[in-house]
């Protein structure tokens, strides 16, 4: 499984929405229906499980699928394709 | 001070853990599974699992903690279900104080809500708590029915205190906020007016702090800094948004009817109400408070509500929950 396979499947845990309709371009609140806390929750399991540090202030601004991948991308760096 | 903080991931926990940490003691901090914990690993405090549901992870979190903060009280989403919100949260209470007395925990700070308080002729006090369930609402009588227990846990020392509406930095779920976050985002937001008590959260944490160094604590203290009616404060605020002043209340029973209404709605959709039951029930059923034990006995400055507003107005547009002023060149 690779890392955006891997994230939208902590999005589906936390989501009413199901797995396989979750895409890069739904937006976590409009879309998926996570609130600020949920949101928050979605982005301490990221953290926890890839092991980044995020600041709250960046992660209060993701607001998309894509936006959520893209963030764990940059904090990886290299390590982006080992995880 | 050695201690564990349940619900140090939440609004009031988190200045919790800052108002601790200012003085010197890096708590323990409980989560759950699925708990927000970025601010809390900024923080770089001690992370214990501490679901109220696992006895055995209390117990592991608990462990050589002489003080305990509980501010992690069932709260539950909606207020649609009351029996299952009561028996969540006394199962989860003795859960909590059951594993504190065998665990050697020497207090109990229990964070309970100004919603326990009874209406009295004037303001009420430490003296008027209701005598028996409220039967104003779920949130009323969970509250009620969780501070009771604590009040009789006799195995090991329970403090209670009662904050009123909390406002301040850190209020990720945006519970009384919200209506401010709505009227700073230009919202017309639905409210019925009632007795409101706000206090700064960061007010609230110290006084936890002292509350648990306290040699003779009060069993129960009132934490709240002014009496409001919401839609007079509601209405004071608007300029200090840009925003044009809110419509008129609504009458009690609308304002329960919407509620209702947008709870059925969260409920078949997974996504949060637009009014919260609990608020309103709250605000309807609110009541002045007279504070003033918590002033004496903690020598307690409640901060005003100015100092209190521009910390959480700088908080939430840094959060982006509200717009910042735009700057005309």
């Amino acid at each position: 499984m690779n890392l955006d396979e891997r994230i939208i499947g902590m999005i589906a845990q936390l989501s009413a929405v199901r797995r396989a309709e979750i895409g890069p371009t739904d937006r976590l609140r409009e879309d998926l229906g996570l609130d600020s806390v949920c949101s928050m929750e979605l982005l301490s399991m990221l953290a926890e499980e890839l092991d980044v540090d995020i600041a709250l202030e960046e992660a209060m601004a993701v607001t998309t699928v894509g936006g959520a991948i893209e963030m764990v991308r940059q904090h990886l760096g290299a390590r982006a394709d080992a995880v | 001070m050695s201690a564990l903080v349940l619900g140090a991931g939440g609004f009031l926990g988190l200045n919790l853990v800052d108002a601790l940490l200012a003085q010197g003691v890096t708590p323990r901090c409980g989560r759950r599974r699925r708990s927000a914990v970025l601010a809390l690993r900024e923080r770089k405090v001690p992370l214990a699992q501490a679901d109220l549901d696992a006895p055995d992870e209390l117990c592991a979190a608990m462990a050589g903690c002489r003080t305990l903060f509980h501010a992690a009280g069932h709260y539950p989403r909606l207020s649609l279900d009351r029996e299952a919100a009561l028996t969540t949260g006394l199962r989860q209470m003795r859960n909590v104080l059951d594993t504190a007395a065998a665990s050697g925990v020497q207090r109990v700070v229990y964070v309970s809500s100004a919603a326990t308080a009874a209406p009295a002729t004037g303001p009420s006090d430490e003296r008027h708590l209701h005598a028996c369930m409220p039967g104003l609402g779920t949130y009323h009588d969970l509250k009620w029915t969780m501070e009771q227990v604590a009040l009789h846990e006799n195995r090991v020392e329970v403090v209670v205190a009662c904050p009123g509406a909390c406002l301040g930095p850190w209020d990720l779920r945006a519970g009384t906020s919200a209506l401010l976050y709505a009227l700073a985002r230009g919202l017309d937001p639905p409210h019925p007016d009632g007795i409101v008590n706000l206090v700064d959260v960061r007010d609230v944490a110290l006084a936890l702090v002292r509350l648990a160094q306290h040699p003779c604590p009060p069993r129960r203290l009132l934490l709240s800094a002014a009496n409001h009616r919401l839609h007079e404060l509601l209405a004071a605020l608007a300029p200090r948004y840009g925003a044009l002043p809110p419509s008129p209340p609504l009458s009690a029973a609308e304002a329960i009817r919407l509620a209702d209404a947008e709870e059925r709605r969260s409920l078949a959709t997974g996504r949060r109400p637009g009014v919260s039951r609990e608020i309103v029930d709250l605000v309807v059923h609110g009541v002045p408070l007279d504070a003033a034990l918590s002033r004496s006995a903690l020598a307690l400055r409640y901060r005003p509500l100015e100092e209190t507003l521009a910390a959480s107005d700088e908080w939430a547009r840094r959060m982006r929950f509200i717009p910042s002023p735009q700057v005309t060149p």
